[in-house]
């Protein structure tokens, strides 16, 4: 796929995906050419092995990055090690003060998080069920006197020695900063302010100033306990990564780079290293994924999209729906319940690297919940796993060839493979080994079928209205399994899968997105004073929160006329929980026509995101949330450009024939290599394609035909989908 | 032609092979008496033959289950449907026997079998009629629920003319309209008042509730709202079962669908058999249970009910080699009248729900256990009442308590197996706050506070109860935000803290309870505190310490607005009831007493009411806990100073910012401990002698405690005879009755 020449070639864009273990860099031309790089993390200065694997990339351009880096106009990363840092508990010396009879915050926690993200099966066992370390313990947490109510009226005055006192213990404790999430601050502030007034004046009295988050001036939403783990992930996990950042930047510059290093943050777009929240790049690599598939699904002019992302350890999907992924603003993240918004991503914990067992009791083959996690199975003798995984089960069926896995540098032994699944699954059962691995196969499939089923049914749609798309690692290998029977309009495959996620995040605007709880009713019989008050209402908070937007970009050196407004609001129905977020039609509302507009967007939206359900005007409405998101258009990845060559395709992509077991019988199937199949070309199945960072199959009766951007779609034979 | 045959004409079975449904049903119970299987299967020739394709099927239908509970209570649900998870769905055989059950609630996986077979026996078929379509609402204890607050909706699915299986649905409402507001009203003493009633009614068709149903039930509860969202909700996830059993059909083939829900519940009877034996020792394992009520003070109930009482449930638990369950509550005392009577249905789905917690909680959970075990419930008693007009409003009171016993029997099985990390004291439970406006025509008249879905767990052999995070009928418990709960609750938390001294002790400590100190917010308010009081209700396990029992301590007409005004302290809790930061800081007219459970009682603006919700039984002598888990616990708060030395028998000193446990002193402060038992120790046959003389024969009992022996040993020959065996008594030893 470098069909520019050297001399011609510009690089353009610059995606990071920095992993636990390795740190991959991918490098688009101005053709849509890509180079992927990889070297070893390292997690004390990000930066070095950044470094690395930017050169390990344009080495093969026979580029140095001093030469790559000033012709490139985009840069963009999304990394783990804030992440890590939480899952590691390695986070700073936080001080927390809360109101006043709620410093058991940490140690109550609410239930649901001793089990969140837990199996079925689990989640029933409460002997399994766990709390959390505390991100601070008790020895640094401090209450303060005072209530707001649920209405923001103050019920008991502030406490204001409470807090004087308390910030003295906490910088007596030598904490690195201080949070403060007082109830009910996100609809009056006024308390949380006079906290941060006398905690700045103390710190000045005592010579000793350290950073002080506020919940109400950084997430003012509802519920108390998932904006304080807001709070203080971004105050333990995040801010810390700033230092992180700023010396990756710091080298981009060093290299020459002219563009500013943005991240990937979690509602879909990439915001500076400077941005005031950092907590929602928490998880990003991921929403790259959807990302990407938004993009190319622009490019393609197709307006729905099931993403699906298969990783050793997980299974992700999300719905991308008339060219816009959908938003939540409650996700769980590291078993904590968080308060940001992020792209609503449905995962479990099911990947390539997930164990197989037979229950020994009933008989039952069961999935993980544990798995390899960065190794492969017991089909690699340089591990020591005891468990088959998924991978080992592919191994045996003679869909992964044991010589090329990862391009051949780690050698698997398919007699190993046969012998586990043989003694763990096959004789259990009473099945031959070749059946039980590929019953094996097939449950998995099913599950990950019934999530795609489930996300895309649950919602009223039907597959035949979106196309899915399979990327990561593994999705090659089972998109077709789990899309078989399911009628999508288009199954598609990216020839640069394994690399989605960072290609997605190239893809990925300059934006800024806030929000705050406005919790205004619209009861059924409003009149129109009472609705023209409410849209002044929502307008102001917009204002408020678009000079937030204007104030972060302007960090960056960004124009308030170059950044492109796009006001929403969060509506539900009148006593019911669950909003949905809605693009509002105009820039400000001011009549009362206004606010029907956008009440009748909600409708309309609600009835495509809900479409089983009736919905309930006659409840009158509740708009919960007010959101400006604020973006400046970045240079993304133009895809390949390549002539359509015949179906056939040339003998030289063909490397061998192998056998393959599919549905009880082994089957010869030819095997090709990816990067030397040509657009045009079709692939009929069985056959399975193979490419050093993933593998492609395709079953009998389907077919792969690879287009001209190097996307292969999944059809069945015979060109129908 | 009777006037019922001119309304209802004849028309085509609706059952399987041209049976009815009520024939199918007694076909069903017949073969399983003749040959102890289900459906009299021989052999699981899919599952044999196919496993890959059997599981596949199971785990579509499951799976399509939990889906439906995920999407429908996003669709349309009560704040405690949605946030909560009070729901549940399942799928049944054509005669109500669970298939496969969702998440939430699962207590209920029993009770709507309950309603289904009750349509079936009753011959709805013919009179009202059964058809696609069809929505059938139950909310009836005694035909088949726990209390009227637990809403059941059944959509049969039908597939070319027959009935294929059940769609169900539960949700927990937060108000029937019952004599006082609040799901778990304690207040009625007879069915009249325990709130609306939906006697296993058809209420809809073609998919749509009849006018003349919506319009009753919204006038009949409190909170109108809730009521139809939760209602919608039900609906929604039953048509959603509908469809993944109309898909499942479709792929595999009807023949196939009716041999697969056969063998699935074979399967789950056989696997749970397998389980009993691999896990537990046959044998009789006893778990009684007593817990007081304390009424005799209500001046606004009648003479017959305004009385003091305990409930007593002598739960034995039976299991045989074949690996069969089998648990009686022969010994239970009489019904009563107040608001904590049980039917069998509602013991059937707590023992269900704790059994799907422990030995099942693989996830092929169904009603082969049903099959796999047996329940005795002696009639007459509170577990069995047989009277048509018991009141049923709370009767979580005692189902709670007695259920979270079932798995201190089992655990005594597991250890001696050796499955020492299954093992788990029980659970704590209380307090319920519950309320509601004194104005009706408020907008939000009625409350049910779940943080008491999050009581502190048994302890373990392995490690401590789980603290603070889950309850016996309630695993994923959730106790939510402040700031949701005030939303709905004109109740400021002041506090929700940890509260020492809650867990049972022992060398594995339960898990810890919590308390929730609360200010009344609105001029006129009433509450109730439902929980134990005078007795502890689990005890603990191995010579382990029961948890705390709770108790009130409520304030009203405090000071609390000059305490503000003047910036002095006030209160967030009381971590040490003898020495009362309650009493203490604040100033008004308290109520503090071991009663704790009452009627509704009014509150006004600025009263206090303390919320304190229960711990979990511990395990295991005290003297053997760690000192390093004592310290802990001191360092924690967990622990009053007076209560580890008492208790753990530690020698402590002042460290520099803490107590120091002192290894060396405890080690012979714990000698000292061991001595001293030694030397107050007598012949267990010489403690007897002493009991029976001093206190069963001349009836030395308190009145409560003399009227439930009295009555355990009316209603069951039996029992009295191991009563009268264990003190040495003769033959016709009675309990003389209560003179009020």
């Amino acid at each position: 796929m470098t069909q520019t020449t050297e001399a011609t070639r510009e690089v353009r864009i610059l995606g990071i995906d920095a992993g636990g273990t390795m740190t991959d860099t991918i490098m688009i031309d101005d053709a849509g050419g890509f180079v992927i790089g990889k070297a070893q993390t390292t997690p004390e200065n990000e930066s070095v092995g950044f470094e690395h694997s930017a050169r390990d990339a344009l080495h093969y351009w026979g580029l140095d990055p001093e030469a790559g880096f000033p012709q490139m106009v985009s840069g963009i990363f999304s990394g783990t090690s804030m992440l890590n840092r939480l899952l590691e508990r390695k986070g700073q010396r936080v001080g927390l003060l809360v109101t006043q009879g709620m410093e058991d915050y940490l140690r109550l926690e609410r239930g649901v998080q001793t089990h969140l993200g837990f199996s079925y099966a689990d989640s029933l066992h409460v002997v399994t069920h766990r709390h959390h370390e505390p991100l601070v313990p008790l020895s640094r947490i401090r209450g303060v006197g005072g209530r707001i109510d649920a209405r923001g009226d103050e019920a008991i005055p502030l406490y204001e020695q409470h807090a004087e006192d308390g910030v003295r213990d906490l910088l007596a404790e030598e904490v690195d900063c201080i949070c403060v999430n007082l109830l009910f601050s996100y609809i009056n502030p006024d308390h949380e302010n006079r906290v941060e007034e006398i905690a700045r004046r103390v710190m000045r009295e005592e010579g000793a100033e350290v950073p002080i988050f506020i919940s109400s001036a950084l997430y003012p939403k509802r519920l108390d306990f998932p904006r304080l783990n807001t709070l203080l992930i971004e105050a333990y996990a995040a801010e810390p990564g700033r230092r992180q950042l700023q010396l990756l930047r710091d080298v981009t510059k060093r290299l020459g780079a002219p563009f500013e290093l943005r991240v990937m943050a979690g509602f879909g777009g990439t915001i500076s290293v400077g941005a005031k929240q950092l907590v929602n790049t928490l998880v990003s690599g991921p929403i790259g994924g959807v990302v990407g598939a938004r993009h190319l699904a622009r490019l393609t002019d197709v307006p729905n999209v099931v993403c699906s992302d298969i990783g050793g350890t997980s299974f992700d999907v999300a719905l991308v729906t008339n060219g816009e992924y959908e938003i939540t603003s409650t996700p769980d993240i590291a078993h904590f319940k968080m308060n940001f918004p992020m792209v609503k991503i449905d995962s479990i914990g099911a990947g390539t690297g997930s164990f197989v067992r037979v229950n020994p009791v009933s008989q039952r083959i069961e999935f993980g919940p544990d798995g390899a996690g960065a190794k492969i199975g017991m089909s690699n003798p340089a591990e020591d796993l005891a468990a088959v995984t998924i991978t080992d089960c592919n191994v045996v069926l003679g869909v992964i060839s044991p010589d090329y896995f990862l391009g051949g540098e780690v050698p698997l032994d398919r007699d190993r493979a046969v012998a586990a699944v043989r003694e763990q699954i096959a004789e259990p059962l009473g099945l031959g080994v070749e059946t039980a691995a590929s019953g094996v196969i097939e449950l998995f499939e099913d599950e990950l079928k019934r999530q795609v089923r489930a996300l895309v049914m649950g919602k009223g749609f039907e597959p035949a209205d979106y196309v899915l798309m399979g990327y990561g690692g593994g999705g090659p290998l089972h998109v077709a399994g789990y899309t078989d029977g399911l009628h999508f309009r288009d199954v598609l495959v990216p020839s640069w899968a394994a690399g989605f996620s960072a290609f997605g995040c190239a893809c990925a605007d300059f934006a800024y997105r806030f929000d705050r709880q406005v919790d205004l009713e619209v009861p059924p019989d409003a009149d129109e004073a009472a609705k023209r008050e409410i849209a002044a209402s929502i307008t102001a908070a917009w204002r408020a929160l678009g000079e937030r937007v204007v104030a972060e970009f302007a960090k960056s050196g960004v124009d308030a006329g170059d950044v492109g407004f796009q006001p929403y609001l969060r509506v539900q129905y009148l006593g019911q929980v669950n909003d949905i977020e809605v693009p509002s039609p105009l820039a400000e509302l001011h009549t009362a026509a206004d606010l029907d507009a956008v009440i009748a967007a909600f409708e309309r939206d609600y009835g495509k995101v809900y479409a089983q359900a009736a919905r309930s005007p006659e409840l009158g409405y509740l708009i919960t949330l007010a959101i400006v998101v604020g973006a400046t258009p970045a240079e993304k990845p133009v895809l390949p450009e390549e002539d359509l060559g015949p179906a056939e395709p040339p003998a030289s992509a063909e490397k061998e024939r192998r056998e393959i077991f599919w549905h009880g019988a082994w089957r010869p199937a030819r095997i090709f290599e990816m990067d030397h199949l040509a657009a045009g070309n079709v692939v009929e199945g069985p056959a399975v394609i193979e490419a050093p960072s993933t593998t492609l199959v395709v079953p009998p009766g389907r077919a792969a035909a690879l287009d001209r951007h190097r996307i292969f779609h999944l059809e069945a034979q015979g060109g129908t989908r | 032609m009777t006037p019922e045959a001119r309304a209802f004409p004849e028309r085509a079975p609706i059952g399987w092979d041209g049976m009815t449904l009520k024939q199918m049903l007694d076909h069903s119970d017949q073969v399983f008496a003749e040959t102890g299987r289900y459906h009299g299967l021989d052999g699981l020739e899919l599952k044999k033959n196919d496993p890959i394709r059997y599981e596949r099927m199971y785990s579509r239908m499951r799976g399509g289950v939990v889906t439906a509970r995920e999407n429908a209570a996003k669709i349309a649900a009560s704040p405690l449907v949605e946030e909560m998870g009070e729901v549940c769905f399942t799928l049944y055989t054509p005669e109500g026997d669970s298939i496969a059950l969702s998440t939430g609630i699962i207590v209920h996986v029993h009770t709507m079998s309950d309603a289904i077979k009750h349509i079936v026996r009753n011959d709805y078929e013919v009179n009202p009629g059964i058809e696609d379509g069809d929505i059938f609402v139950n909310n009836d204890p005694q035909i088949s629920n726990v209390h009227n607050a637990d809403v059941q909706t059944m959509v049969p699915v039908f597939w070319e003319g027959e009935l294929v299986a059940w769609a169900a649905g539960v949700t927990h409402e937060v108000d029937v309209g019952a004599r006082t507001p609040g799901s778990s009203s304690v207040g009625p003493i007879s069915r009249l008042e325990d709130g609306i009633d939906i006697p296993a009614m058809k209420c809809g068709s073609n998919d749509t509730l009849f006018r003349d149903y919506v319009d009753r039930c919204r006038r009949a509860v409190r909170t109108p709202l809730y009521w139809s969202l939760d209602e919608k909700t039900r609906i929604a996830g039953c048509h959603m079962l509908r469809d993944v059993v109309l898909e499942l059909i479709e792929s595999e083939g009807i023949e196939t669908y009716k041999r697969f829900i056969r063998e699935v519940i074979e399967e789950g009877r056989q696997s749970f058999l397998e389980r009993m034996r691999e896990q537990l020792v046959p044998g009789v394992y006893r778990a009684p249970v007593f817990i007081d009520y304390q009424l005799a003070a209500e001046p606004s109930l009648p003479r017959h009910a305004a009385r003091d009482g305990v409930l007593h449930s002598p739960m034995e638990v039976t299991i045989r080699p074949s690996g069969k369950l089998e648990i009686s509550l022969d010994g239970a005392n009489s019904w009563g009248f107040h608001s904590f009577n049980c039917t069998p249905t509602a013991l059937q789905g707590a023992m269900w729900a704790v059994l799907a917690e422990t030995v099942m909680s693989s996830d092929k959970v169904n009603d082969g256990a049903y099959f796999a075990s047996s329940l005795y419930l002696p009639f007459g008693s509170w577990t069995n009442p047989g009277h048509p007009m018991t009141s049923h409003s709370d009767s979580w009171y005692i189902l709670v308590p007695a259920f979270a016993a079932l798995p201190r029997a089992l655990s005594r099985g597991y250890h001696a197996r050796g499955y020492v990390e299954e093992v788990i004291a029980g659970w704590g439970d209380g307090n319920y706050l519950q309320g509601g406006s004194p104005d009706p025509f408020g907008d939000q008249a009625a409350i049910s506070n779940m943080e008491t879905s999050c009581v502190g767990a048994g302890a373990g052999i392995i490690q401590d109860g789980l603290d603070y995070a889950s309850s016996s009928w309630f695993p994923t418990g959730d106790m939510g935000d402040v700031e949701d709960w005030e939303r709905m609750e004109p109740l400021l938390y002041v506090a929700r803290r940890v509260k020492p001294q809650t867990c049972g002790f022992g060398r594995r400590r339960g898990g810890m309870g919590f308390e929730s100190l609360r200010m009344v917010w609105v001029d006129e308010y009433e509450l109730q505190n439902i929980g134990d009081g005078t007795m502890f209700a689990q005890s603990g396990l191995f010579g382990g310490y029961p948890a705390a029992s709770g108790y009130r301590h409520n304030i009203r007409n405090t000071n609390l607005p000059q305490l503000f005004a003047e910036r002095r302290p006030y209160p967030t809790g009381e971590p040490d009831t003898a020495d009362s930061e309650l009493s203490q800081l604040v100033d008004g007219e308290p109520t503090r007493d071991l009663r704790g459970t009452t009627m509704i009682e009014a509150y006004s603006r600025y009263d206090l009411y303390l919320s304190m919700i229960r711990g979990g039984p511990g395990l295991g002598d005290p003297l053997e806990r760690q000192l390093e888990d004592v310290q802990r616990d001191l360092d924690e708060g967990l622990i009053l100073r007076r209560f580890a030395e008492a208790v753990y028998a530690v020698s402590l000193r002042e460290g520099d910012d803490r107590l120091e446990v002192d290894a060396g002193e405890s080690e012979a402060a714990r000698d000292r401990a061991r001595r001293s038992r030694a030397e107050r120790a007598v012949p267990v046959s010489e403690w007897i002698e002493a009991e029976r003389r001093d206190r069963i024969l001349p009836q030395r009992l308190v009145g409560p405690v003399r009227e439930m022996y009295r009555s355990s040993m009316e209603l069951s020959p039996r029992w009295a005879r191991h009563f009268r065996s264990f003190w040495g008594l003769e033959d016709d030893f009675e309990f003389t009755e209560d003179e009020r």
